[in-house]
């Protein structure tokens, strides 16, 4: 059942990844709606239209990882501590931390994509897109590499 | 739609609260509950391990959204002009700077 719920957790991380990278390039380095090229079709995707699939995966990604979280204490981390593998476990320590503040930041994070903003909200809105997108890709890779190490049922 | 500027603040406080409550029950272990991964039990506020390792981060989340929106509903009421001055990038530059904090305070990890 983990290995299953681990299966659903990386594919709804694939989406999520795909989809904040897509909100950040676009509001950093807005482009063209016309492009043609693929780098400014990236840039020049509706960014707006990202944010509830992006807070839908965000928690839903979450979720799912919160339940294998205790599979992973149980039979992942002893093992690399076992192992002395100190960097691979520091860097789940800090994807746990940085997904639950993660969290926190959704309410601000929908509220600033949703209203009309001031110049300086332009700014936060920005900044909090371009921290989910940096939380996100640390969390998939370092999910990824600890999978690596030690999957379920490995 | 456009949203009330309350409704903004409290967005702003929500997370700011968060951020700084999660860091402090971190540190000091505040979590509203503990789970126990091999008994698979829960049990009330911070309890020490038994038969197994026992997990406090879904307590210390729990410690921190109560918190968070206790004070984002006091933030509504926040006079009009203190919402106004209330400045958006609050809500990027604590959850960063928590960030950091945590990136320092787990920085054994990575030098041991």
């Amino acid at each position: 059942m983990t290995t299953v719920l681990l299966i659903v957790h990386g594919m709804l991380a694939v989406a999520l990844l795909g989809a904040v990278t897509h909100q950040t390039i676009s509001v950093l380095a807005p482009g063209r709606k016309t492009a043609d090229s693929f780098v400014g079709r990236m840039r020049g995707v509706s960014a707006p239209s990202y944010v509830s699939v992006i807070i839908f995966l965000y928690v839903a990604t979450a979720i799912l990882g919160g339940i294998i979280y205790a599979e992973y204490r149980i039979a992942v981390r002893v093992v690399l501590e076992q192992l002395d593998l100190w960097k691979a476990n520091g860097a789940f320590e800090l994807k746990e931390h940085f997904v639950a503040l993660g969290l926190g930041m959704l309410p601000a994070y929908w509220c600033f994509w949703r209203q009309p903003l001031g110049e300086g909200d332009a700014r936060a809105r920005a900044v909090i897109t371009a921290t989910f997108a940096f939380i996100v890709w640390w969390s998939f890779l370092v999910g990824h590499i600890l999978n690596n190490i030690r999957g379920f049922g490995s | 739609m456009t949203r009330p500027r309350s409704f903004h603040s409290s967005a702003v406080v929500f997370t700011v609260v968060y951020s700084v409550t999660y860091l402090i029950a971190v540190q000091n272990n505040y979590a509203l509950f503990t789970y126990h991964p091999a008994l698979e039990e829960f049990g009330p506020l911070v309890q020490p391990p038994r038969d197994g390792p026992a997990m406090y981060w879904y307590g210390w989340i729990a410690t921190a959204a109560i918190v968070a929106l206790v004070a984002a509903v006091l933030a509504r009421f926040m006079p009009g002009g203190l919402a106004q001055r209330l400045w958006s990038g609050w809500s990027w530059a604590v959850p960063i700077a928590s960030m950091v904090v945590f990136s320092y305070m787990l920085s054994g990890f990575f030098t041991r």
